[in-house]
C-alpha cells in the first residue's frame, strides 16, 4: 500500500523464547505412542481373544504332533477311516468311534473299533484313508500352513508396500511405467505362472512360498498406492516437503505411519489368501509333496471323502476357520489401537 | 481427461503385446510338449512339430502368431480338441463363464457391501460380530468345499437346484455355482467396506456434513460410501477378472463348460495355443477392467484426476 | 439416526432375501415341470436314452486323429469298421460281410455288405476304407496312431509312407471293386482281424470329408455316421453331447436304445450323487466311495486292461543297476494290500509283466515268477542288505515320479511307506507331476524310479513285451538284453509268426527274462469301479480298443 520499503535483516529473526516449558503441555501428559497402542489393544476384548487363539493354535502346532503315539506319516492300513474316538467323552455316546455312513442302499452305522476289537485304540480326530492319525496330521498341517502363510504375507508386505508407495508417490511417468509392469505381472493368469514355477522348481515349502509371493504382492501394492494417492495431496506432506524432506523420508517416515491401518488389514487378508492359494494348489496337485501335509492338503484330502467320511474334513476346516477369525480380530484390534481417532466416532 | 484416457488405452494395448510375448517365452519353459504321448515315435513327433510350425525359431512363431491374432485367429488346439480353431472353442465357453462370474460378482459385491455397512454402522455390537463371522467363514472355507456342500444339500438332498450345469436350464443351473463363487468376493468386500467406512465416518468432513444437517441415508450414501468406494473398487476389480474367467474347481464340481477348466486341461496337456489364447483373454479383460477402474478413480475422486493432469 | 439406518439396511437385506426365496420357488417349479415333460416324453415316445458319465472330454472325433479311449468309444458309437467286437472282444464281421485270408497269411480280402450306408445316403465302399487308411499313414496328417498300420499291422509300404519315402497311394490296400477290399501284409500277423475294429482303420467318406475341409469332425454337421448312432449335438471339447439312434443302420433292428447322452463329470462325488438322483445310468466310482456302494447290486468292477508298474532307471542310477536292490524293491511291495485296502476298485494284484485277464488269459498263472516277484517283505530285507553290501553303502535315496492323479498318488504314498518300512536305509521322495511331464521325464531318462502304466493296443502279449527291446522309446530304464531282443524279433517278423503255440511258449521265455532281471516291478492290473443302473443290461466292456459298446444295450424304464 505504501511506498515504504523494509528489508529484513538478520537480527529480526531471533527465537523469542526457547525454554522447554512451552513445549510441554501440562494438561495432557505426553505418553509413549507404542505404550498407548499396547494399552488400547489390550482393552479390546475380541483382539485379546484372537491373540490367545492364535497363540493356542501355534502352541498346538508345535507340540500337537507329539502328543500321542502316532506320527504324521506312519500308515496303518488295517486301521483306516476310523471315526473319532475320545476317552471319557465316548461314555456319553459321542466320539465313540461310531459313524453313520450313507450308502446308495441306505445308511448304516458302523464302529470300526468294535469290529476290529481295538478297545484301547483312540484316534481323537479319527484316522484317514491310510490309517494315519488326523489329530497329528492336523497340527502338523497347521504348522506348515502357518509358516507358509506368515512368510508369504511378510514378504508380500515388504515388496508390495514399497512398490505401491513409490509408484503412488512419484506419480506421472514413474507411476505409469510401474503400473504397466504390474499389469504385465498380474495380467498373466496366476495358475499359469504358479504351474510353470512348480514344474521348473522342485515342489516343496520354499517353492510354494516363492510362488505365493510372486502372485500375492500385487494386491498389497495396490492398496498402498491407493492410500498414497489419498494422502499425498494433504497438508502435512506439503509441509514436510517445504521443510526440505527427501522423497524417501516422506514416503517411509511421514506417510507410512499414516497407512499402517490399511496395510495391517491387508496383511491380515494376505494370510488367509496365502493359505487359500496353497489349498488351491493342493487341490490341483501342486501343493506340498506327500506325505507332508498342510491345512490345504488335508482339506483337499478330506474333500475326496466328504460324502463318505465327513468327519475327516471337519478338523482342518475348523482349525483354518478359527485361525482366520483370530487373524481378523487381531487385525481389527491392531488397527484401532494404531489409529485412536477411529475410536472416537 | 480425454487425452488421458486415450493415452491409457494406447499404453494398455502395448502392455497386452508385452504380455503375449512373455507368455510365448514362458511356454518355451514349459517342460514336455503336447506330443509326448508314450505311443509316439521320434519321427512322428518331428512330423507333428513341422505340421504346426513348432520347429521354427520362436521369433518367427511369435510374429506369425501376432499377425494371425489380429485377424481373430488364435491357432488350433493340439490336444484338448484336436485341430479345432481355438476361437471356436472359446466362443462357446467364454459367455458361460462370464454369465456365472457376473452373477457371482453381483451377488458377492451387493451382499458384501450390505454386510460391511451393517457392521460399520453398528460397530462393536452383535451385528458387527455377526457380519464379521459370516465374512470370515466366507474366506476360510475353500470354494470347492462350499460348492460341494451346496451341491450336496440343495442338489442332492433337497433337489431344489440341478447339480449339473445344463444349457437347457441355464438360469437355475447357474445359481449354485454363482453362490459358491460369490462367497470369497462377499467376504472380501464386507471386510473392506467395514474398514473403509469406519475410517471415513471418523473423518472431519463427515462431522461437517453431519453438522450441516444432512440426514441419514444421504449422509451415508453420498458422502461416506462414495469416499469409501475407491479402495473397494481396487479390491473388486481383480476379483471380477478372476470370476469372469472362470473358476477351475467350481466348474469341475458343477460340470460347467467354462474357460477355467479349459485352461487347466490345456496346461496339463501342454496345449500351448489354448494356454496362450486363454491367458491373453484373461489379460485383455484384466487390463480393460483396470483401465475402467483408473478412469472411475477420476470420477469418484477428482483430486486424483487433477493430480494426474497436473503432471 | 443410527437406528433408522439399521432399519433401512435390514429392509434391503430382507428384500434381497425374499427375491432369493422367490427365485428358489421358480426354480422348483421349472424343475418340476421339466421332470414332468421328461416323464410324458418317456411314456409317449418310449425314449430310452442311455445317460453315460465320462471322466474326460472327447479329444477328437476324427478316427485317424483320435488317440484316447473316450474318443474311440464315441467314434465307434457312430462308425463301423470292417470288423466289430463281440461281447468277449473277439472280432466279428461288421461292414465286412466276409473275408478270406491267403494261405501264406499275407493277403486279406474283405467283402463289404451291400446295405451299409453313410448317413448322407452314400454307400460305404471299399474306396472309403482306402481313403481312411491312406490318411492314417499320410505324413501331412501326422496321425499319432499311424504305427498301428506299420509296426503292428505290417501293411505293405506303411512304414515307408510314414517316413515320407513313398507316396501314400502305394499303401498295400486296394479297392478291387466297390465292395471288395484287398490288404497286403509284409509278414503274417496273427491278430490282424482284431485290429480291424480299431478306429484308426475306420473308413472316411472322401467326398464329405473334402466338403467339410478344416471343419471335419468339429460339429454334428461335419460328422458322418455309418454306425448304430448319429451325433446330433456336439461341440469341440463339450461337457455334454448327444447321439441318437441311426434308423438307416443295417443292424438298426437290434439296436434298442433311442440315443446316448454323454456327460463329462470330473468330480467323482458329483458323479455318484447324479447317479443316485437318476441323472446318470452308468458312472465311474472312486476308490474312496466304494464303501458307500459295495452293497449295491449296481456296483461292478470292470477290467480296464492297464498294467501299472514301477520302472527303475537301470542305466542311470548306480544303486538300481544292482539286481538284488531291484528284486528287493519288487518283493517289498505288498500288492495285495494296495489293491484291497487302498484302491478298492477291483484292481488285481499282478506278479507278471503282462496284465491279468488279457490275451486269452496269458497271465493266468500268477505264481510262475514267484521267485522274483511276490509280496515278501522278509526276503526283500535279506536281498536289500545283500545289495547294500555289494554297493558298499548303507543308505539309498530315491526319487519316485508319479502322475498327479488320484490312484497313482495313493499307490505312491503306500509304496513309499512299504519300502521304507521293509528296507532299512531307504528314503523315497515322491514327486507328483502332470502326466505329460512325467512321461517326458521318463522318455528322456530324467528320473530315478517312475510309476507308470501301459494300456494294450491289441489283443496280444507283444503289445507289452515289445516295449522292453533295446532302444524302444518306452523302455525307459534303457535295459538291454540280446537274448530277449532275439526272442522278440523271432516272434514279430521271424519264423514263429504263424506257429501260434510255439510263439506263445517263446513269449513266456521272454517274459521270464524281464521278471528275472526285475526290469519292471508290476503292481496291479487296473479295474474300474462302475455303477451300472439295474435297468440297463448288455453294455459290453472291453479292456482293449473300445472300452464300452452300446449296440446291444437295453434300457428298461419303470
Amino acid at each position: 500500500m505504501t511506498n515504504m520499503e523494509y528489508t529484513p535483516v538478520e537480527s529480526d529473526f531471533v527465537l523469542k523464547d526457547n525454554n522447554d516449558d512451552i513445549s510441554i503441555d501440562t494438561n495432557f501428559a505426553s505418553q509413549n505412542f507404542w505404550k498407548e497402542v499396547v494399552v488400547r489393544f489390550f482393552n479390546k476384548k475380541s483382539a485379546v481373544m484372537g491373540s490367545i487363539l492364535i497363540i493356542l493354535i501355534a502352541i498346538f502346532a508345535v507340540i500337537g504332533p507329539s502328543m500321542n503315539e502316532f506320527t504324521f506319516s506312519n500308515q496303518e492300513l488295517s486301521q483306516k477311516n476310523m471315526a473319532p474316538r475320545i476317552p471319557f467323552l465316548e461314555n456319553f455316546g459321542i466320539f465313540d468311534g461310531g459313524e453313520e455312513m450313507s450308502t446308495t442302499t441306505g445308511s448304516k452305522v458302523i464302529n470300526s473299533y468294535v469290529e476290529h476289537g481295538l478297545d484301547n485304540l483312540y484316534y481323537w480326530f479319527g484316522s484317514d484313508m491310510y490309517g494315519r492319525d488326523i489329530w497329528t496330521r492336523c497340527w502338523q498341517g497347521a504348522r506348515v500352513s502357518l509358516i507358509i502363510a506368515v512368510a508369504a504375507a511378510l514378504i508380500d508386505m515388504i515388496i508390495g508396500m514399497s512398490y505401491g508407495l513409490i509408484s503412488g508417490y512419484f506419480g506421472g511417468k514413474t507411476d505409469m511405467v510401474m503400473q504397466r509392469i504390474l499389469e504385465v505381472c498380474n495380467g498373466i493368469p496366476r495358475l499359469v505362472i504358479v504351474t510353470l514355477l512348480l514344474l521348473v522348481l522342485r515342489p516343496g515349502m520354499l517353492t510354494i512360498i516363492f510362488a505365493l509371493m510372486l502372485t500375492e504382492w500385487v494386491g498389497m501394492s495396490r492398496i498402498a498406492r491407493a492410500e498414497m494417492l489419498k494422502l499425498k495431496e494433504q497438508e502435512f506432506v506439503l509441509a514436510s516437503r517445504t521443510l526440505g524432506a527427501g522423497s524417501f523420508f516422506i514416503i517411509f517416515k511421514e506417510i507410512l505411519p499414516n497407512i499402517v491401518g490399511p496395510i495391517i488389514t491387508q496383511v491380515m487378508f494376505s494370510i488367509p489368501t496365502a493359505i487359500f492359494t496353497e489349498a488351491f494348489l493342493s487341490f490341483v496337485g501342486l501343493g506340498i509333496p506327500v506325505p507332508e501335509c498342510s491345512l490345504g492338503s488335508l482339506i483337499s484330502d478330506g474333500y475326496n471323502c466328504f460324502t463318505t467320511h465327513p468327519y475327516q474334513i471337519v478338523p482342518p476346516i475348523i482349525i483354518m476357520a478359527v485361525l482366520m477369525l483370530s487373524f481378523n480380530l487381531v487385525g481389527d484390534g491392531l488397527r484401532e489401537a494404531f489409529d485412536p481417532k477411529m475410536k472416537e466416532m | 481427461m480425454k487425452k488421458y484416457i486415450l493415452k491409457r488405452v494406447l499404453t494398455s494395448f502395448f502392455t497386452l503385446l508385452v504380455i503375449v510375448l512373455v507368455l510365448f517365452i514362458l511356454m518355451q519353459f514349459m517342460p514336455g510338449s503336447p506330443f509326448n504321448d508314450e505311443k509316439l515315435t521320434d519321427e512322428q513327433r518331428q512330423a507333428l512339430y513341422v505340421k504346426y510350425g513348432l520347429d521354427k525359431p520362436i521369433v518367427i512363431q511369435f510374429g506369425r502368431y501376432v499377425v494371425n491374432m489380429f485377424q481373430g485367429d488364435f491357432g488350433v488346439s493340439y490336444k484338448i480338441s484336436k485341430n479345432t480353431p481355438i476361437s471356436q472353442l472359446i466362443q462357446s465357453r467364454l459367455p458361460i463363464s462370464i454369465n456365472i462370474g457376473g452373477m457371482a460378482v453381483t451377488i458377492g459385491a451387493l451382499a458384501g457391501l450390505i454386510f460391511g455397512l451393517i457392521a460399520s454402522l453398528n460397530r462393536d455390537t452383535i451385528w458387527d460380530t455377526l457380519a464379521t463371522i459370516i465374512s470370515v467363514i466366507g474366506v476360510s472355507v475353500p470354494s470347492y468345499v462350499f460348492a460341494l456342500a451346496l451341491s450336496f444339500t440343495f442338489g442332492f438332498k433337497w433337489q431344489i437346484f440341478p447339480m449339473l450345469y445344463s444349457t437347457a436350464d441355464e438360469l437355475n443351473s447357474s445359481i449354485l455355482p454363482s453362490v459358491a463363487l460369490s462367497m470369497f468376493t462377499m467376504a472380501s468386500i464386507a471386510r473392506f467396506t467395514r474398514t473403509e467406512m469406519i475410517e471415513v465416518l471418523g473423518s472431519d468432513y463427515m462431522l461437517l456434513a453431519e453438522s450441516k444437517g444432512i440426514s441419514g441415508s444421504a449422509l451415508i450414501l453420498r458422502h461416506a460410501l462414495r469416499n469409501a468406494l475407491i479402495p473397494i473398487i481396487t479390491v473388486l476389480a481383480p476379483l471380477i477378472v478372476d470370476l469372469m474367467t472362470g473358476s477351475l474347481v467350481v466348474e469341475k464340481i458343477f460340470a460347467i463348460p467354462g474357460v477355467g477348466s479349459l485352461l487347466v486341461n490345456a496346461i496339463q496337456s501342454n496345449d500351448y495355443n489354448v494356454v496362450i489364447a486363454l491367458s491373453f483373454i484373461y489379460s485383455a479383460l484384466y487390463i480393460g477392467i483396470m483401465l475402467v477402474v483408473d478412469i472411475l478413480y477420476g470420477i469418484i475422486d477428482p483430486r486424483i484426476r487433477l493430480g494426474k493432469e497436473g503432471e | 439416526m443410527k437406528k433408522r439406518l439399521l432399519a433401512l439396511m435390514l429392509a434391503v437385506v430382507m428384500t434381497v432375501g425374499m427375491t432369493g426365496c422367490g427365485g428358489g420357488n421358480t426354480a422348483k417349479d421349472t424343475q418340476g415341470s421339466s421332470k414332468e415333460a421328461t416323464t410324458t416324453n418317456t411314456k409317449g415316445g418310449g425314449s430310452t436314452d442311455l445317460n453315460v458319465m465320462i471322466e474326460t472330454g472327447v479329444e477328437s472325433l476324427d478316427p485317424q486323429q483320435a488317440t484316447d479311449g473316450t474318443s474311440f468309444e464315441v467314434i465307434a458309437d457312430f462308425t463301423d469298421g470292417l470288423m466289430q467286437m463281440d461281447k468277449d472282444g473277439k472280432p466279428i464281421p461288421a461292414i465286412a460281410e466276409s473275408y478270406e485270408v491267403s494261405e501264406d497269411g499275407l493277403t486279406y480280402t474283405f467283402k463289404l455288405r451291400d446295405d451299409a450306408k453313410w448317413s448322407n445316403g452314400d454307400d460305404v465302399t471299399a474306396a472309403d476304407f482306402v481313403y481312411g487308411w491312406q490318411r492314417a499313414v499320410d505324413p501331412a496328417v501326422a496321425s499319432e496312431y499311424a504305427y498301428m498300420l506299420s509296426d503292428i499291422g505290417q501293411v505293405v509300404n506303411a512304414a515307408d509312407i510314414i517316413a515320407g519315402n513313398k507316396d501314400k497311394s502305394e499303401l498295400g490296400v486296394t479297392a478291387v471293386d466297390d465292395k471288395t477290399l484287398e490288404v497286403k501284409l509284409n509278414v503274417p500277423v496273427s491278430y490282424f482281424l482284431s485290429l480291424m475294429y480299431f478306429p484308426t482303420f475306420y473308413p472316411i467318406n472322401q467326398k464329405f470329408f473334402e466338403e467339410c475341409g478344416d471343419k471335419y469332425a468339429t460339429s454334428a454337421d461335419t460328422l458322418l455316421s455309418n454306425g448304430a448312432f448319429i451325433v446330433d449335438e456336439f461341440e469341440p471339447a463339450a461337457t455334454a453331447f448327444h447321439l441318437t439312434k441311426n434308423e438307416d443302420y443295417y443292424g438298426a433292428a437290434d439296436v434298442s436304445l433311442t440315443g446316448l447322452s454323454y456327460q463329462v463329470i470330473q468330480d467323482s462325488q458329483t458323479a455318484l450323487m447324479s447317479y443316485q438322483n437318476g441323472d446318470l445310468d452308468i458312472t465311474l466310482v472312486n476308490g474312496d466311495q466304494v464303501d458307500q456302494v459295495s452293497d449295491d447290486e449296481a456296483f461292478q468292477s470292470i477290467g480296464a486292461g492297464y498294467l501299472w508298474y514301477v520302472s527303475p532307471n537301470i542305466s542311470a542310477v548306480k544303486e538300481l543297476q544292482n539286481k538284488n536292490i531291484r528284486l528287493a524293491l519288487s518283493l517289498a511291495m505288498n500288492r495285495e494290500t494296495i489293491t484291497s485296502e487302498v484302491l478298492k476298485d477291483g484292481s488285481l494284484p499282478t506278479y507278471t509283466a503282462i496284465p491279468r485277464e488279457f490275451a486269452s488269459d496269458f497271465s493266468k498263472d500268477q505264481e510262475q515268477f514267484k521267485d522274483f516277484c511276490r509280496d515278501d517283505a522278509e526276503t526283500a530285507t535279506e536281498l536289500w542288505e545283500k545289495g547294500l553290501k555289494e554297493l558298499g553303502t548303507d543308505t539309498v535315496e530315491l526319487e519316485m515320479i508319479v502322475d498327479d492323479d488320484d490312484a497313482p498318488k495313493k499307490v505312491a504314498t503306500v509304496l513309499k511307506e512299504q519300502w521304507e518300512t521293509a528296507l532299512k536305509g531307504l528314503t523315497v521322495t515322491i514327486t507328483t507331476e502332470p502326466k505329460k511331464q512325467r512321461v517326458n521325464d521318463m522318455q528322456e531318462g530324467n528320473y530315478e524310479i517312475g510309476l507308470t502304466r501301459w494300456g494294450p493296443d491289441y489283443d496280444d502279449p507283444m503289445t507289452y513285451l515289445g516295449m522292453w527291446i533295446t532302444d524302444n522309446s518306452n523302455n525307459y530304464g534303457l535295459w538291454s538284453n540280446s537274448d530277449y531282443d532275439a526272442i522278440i524279433a523271432e516272434c514279430t517278423t521271424g519264423d514263429l509268426c504263424t506257429e501260434l503255440d510255439a510263439r506263445r511258449d517263446r513269449l513266456y521265455d521272454a517274459e521270464k527274462i524281464v521278471m528275472e532281471d526285475a526290469v519292471i516291478f508290476p503292481i496291479y492290473t487296473q479295474a474300474n469301479a462302475e455303477m451300472v443302473s439295474p435297468n440297463v443290461k448288455g453294455i459290453e466292456f472291453h479292456p482293449v480298443a473300445l472300452n464300452r459298446v452300446y449296440k446291444n444295450t437295453v434300457k428298461t424304464t419303470d
